[in-house]
């Protein structure tokens, strides 16, 4: 525009000044030549105007080009963009927590114990660490095997002190757990026994009080061999009754002479496979229960339990055990259940003889009184009767109270006194204390 | 020394009446914890309904220990304890399955 009106402006000023002469006036040779110079010199500048544009031009549409240029590329990846976002929705990774069909997992508890009996010094006497390694295969079958691992003083075959220490490692139990259906699961492999609850539901963390009853020393916890187990509804309150029924190798001979079975021979873990020096046959058992909870919290079981096999190695003993078992709940704070424990078997030396006992224990926790005491409400109160009756001279009556003071709900720490009455030959320190840590996981 | 062990019936008839004691006292509660005892006789019985996977979860949980919080464990490892605990502590299946679909819903992470 500006060249243009430069070009217009100067043929104007050449009409103007052509009007303005006098058309007498007469041209010398020198304006004339003067003034053809000029309108040279300005056609010159003319031309070198318009090449400029010209050039202008150019690189104006240049800039335009790489502007189309850079504007299709952000375009592009705009659109790669967009489509790598919906590739991510379609495609997006599964979550392994969700989706595998099988699992591998690892529970169980560990405890730690300080304690101290009559004419004994007051000592760590325990650390033990209880996994169960858990593997799922599918929604039917599982794996499961539970293990103690524990420290030991070392010591010479006659009991008496060695030095150092050692540790041992007991496999608890192991087996495979099939659901045939709803009704019927198949455990096989180193089964728990329902000889009661005390064995399947009596882990270290899961025990109200550090130490077992003494009468479950007399039953076995666990057996090689299979098993098939099950429960069934009653309506659609909760109800159930529960059933189990076993063969496994059963209690064994621990004498190392073949053929005698004393009463003191008597080995209730030791037969776990096919040797000469063992019998072979198997023992049979079961349990049947009934579980009734009539409110949440507020429920009651009660089950009957039995095992009976051969156990010598002549074939001319039997073992045999009975467990009545029950257990109350009143409320989320009340706790009560207890067995009664009878035993019988033949021996060459002492004839029948029939080791038995009763544990019952309650426990209160005292967030049920819903005071605003400090600790309290973390606090739970338990007492146990129980004995033990040999029947080979030994009665042991032992009166333990104790508490749990609940940390977390899976980490406790417990404390109980012992009182005993025990008299006989293999009689027990009349009190005991023990403070334990436990956790379960 | 048998002889000795067997002559303790007063025991064991102690032993034994402490736990029948506790079996009695715990058949009479269901009856005293029921309310449509005292309820007027022109009432219907109101229908039983189904328990539901929670109550079922703090039924079972605490016969043995306390609860353990649903957020503790993803969807698969509650599977695996739930079929672990469904056979330590032969829970029925339809009740396992029930607590299940509790846990399912409320799982962590």
């Amino acid at each position: 525009m500006k060249i243009r009106s430069i070009i217009l402006g100067a043929a104007a000023g050449g009409c103007a000044a052509g009007m303005v002469l006098p058309a007498s006036a007469t041209v010398s040779d020198e304006a004339f030549n003067a003034l053809s110079d000029m309108v040279s010199k300005q056609g010159q500048a003319l031309d070198d105007l318009k090449k400029t544009h010209d050039q202008d031009q150019q690189l104006i549409q240049q800039l335009q080009q790489q502007l189309g240029q850079t504007s299709q590329l952000a375009t592009n990846a705009e659109q790669k963009a967009e489509a790598a976002g919906q590739t991510q929705t379609v495609y997006q990774a599964p979550n392994p927590a969700t989706t595998t069909t099988h699992n591998f997992m690892v529970v169980g508890d560990a405890e730690v114990q300080f304690g101290k009996a009559t004419s004994q010094n007051p000592t760590f006497v325990l650390a033990d660490f209880a996994p169960i390694f858990l593997f799922r295969a599918n929604d039917n079958i599982l794996f499961e095997a539970g293990f103690d691992i524990m420290l030991n003083n070392n010591a010479n075959a006659d009991g008496t002190r060695a030095p150092g220490s050692s540790t041992s490692v007991n496999l608890s139990f192991a087996q495979m757990d099939y659901c045939l259906n709803d009704y019927v699961t198949l455990a096989a492999g180193d089964v728990l026994l329902p000889l009661g609850t005390y064995s399947q539901r009596g882990a270290g963390w899961l025990n109200k009080i550090p130490d077992d009853p003494l009468i479950r020393d007399w039953l076995p916890g666990s057996g090689i061999g299979a098993m098939l187990q099950g429960a069934t509804p009653i309506g659609q309150e909760g109800q159930s009754l529960t059933y189990a029924i076993y063969g496994v190798n059963g209690p064994s001979s621990g004498n190392a002479t073949n053929g005698i079975a004393n009463a003191g021979d008597l080995d209730l873990g030791g037969n776990v496979g096919s040797s000469p020096n063992w019998h072979a046959n198997p023992s049979a058992g079961g349990r049947v229960a009934w579980f009734y909870p009539w409110k949440v919290h507020y429920d009651l079981e009660l089950g009957v339990s039995g095992q009976t096999g051969e156990w010598s190695d002549n074939r001319n003993h039997r073992w045999s055990a009975c467990v009545l078992d029950a257990a109350l709940h009143l409320g989320p704070y009340f706790e009560a259940k207890g067995e009664y424990i009878n035993t019988w078997f033949g021996t060459d030396d002492l004839g029948d003889v029939d080791p038995h006992g009763v544990w019952v224990q309650a426990s209160y926790k005292l967030a049920g009184l819903q005071r605003e005491f400090p600790l309290i409400n973390n606090l739970e109160m338990v007492a146990r009767y129980d004995n033990e009756d040999d029947a080979q001279g030994t009665r042991t009556d032992r009166y333990t109270v104790g508490y749990i003071y609940y940390i977390s709900n899976t980490m406790l720490f417990e404390g109980d006194y012992e009182f005993l009455k025990s008299r006989g030959p293999n009689a027990l320190p009349p009190q005991m204390w023990v403070l334990q840590l436990s956790y379960g996981f | 020394m048998k002889a000795s062990s067997l002559t303790s019936p007063a025991r064991r008839i102690l032993a034994g009446v402490a736990v029948a004691g506790i079996l009695g006292l715990a058949a009479l509660l269901p009856v005293q914890a029921d309310d449509s005892t005292n309820a007027p006789a022109a009432t219907p019985p109101a229908p039983k309904k189904k328990i539901s996977g929670v109550e079922l979860y703090a039924i079972h949980c605490n016969r043995c220990h306390p609860e353990r919080y649903p957020v503790e464990f993803n969807e698969s490892q509650w599977k695996t304890l739930m079929l672990h605990m469904k056979v330590r502590a032969n829970i029925p299946a339809e009740q396992a399955k029930e607590i299940m679909k509790y846990l399912q819903e409320e799982a962590g992470y």
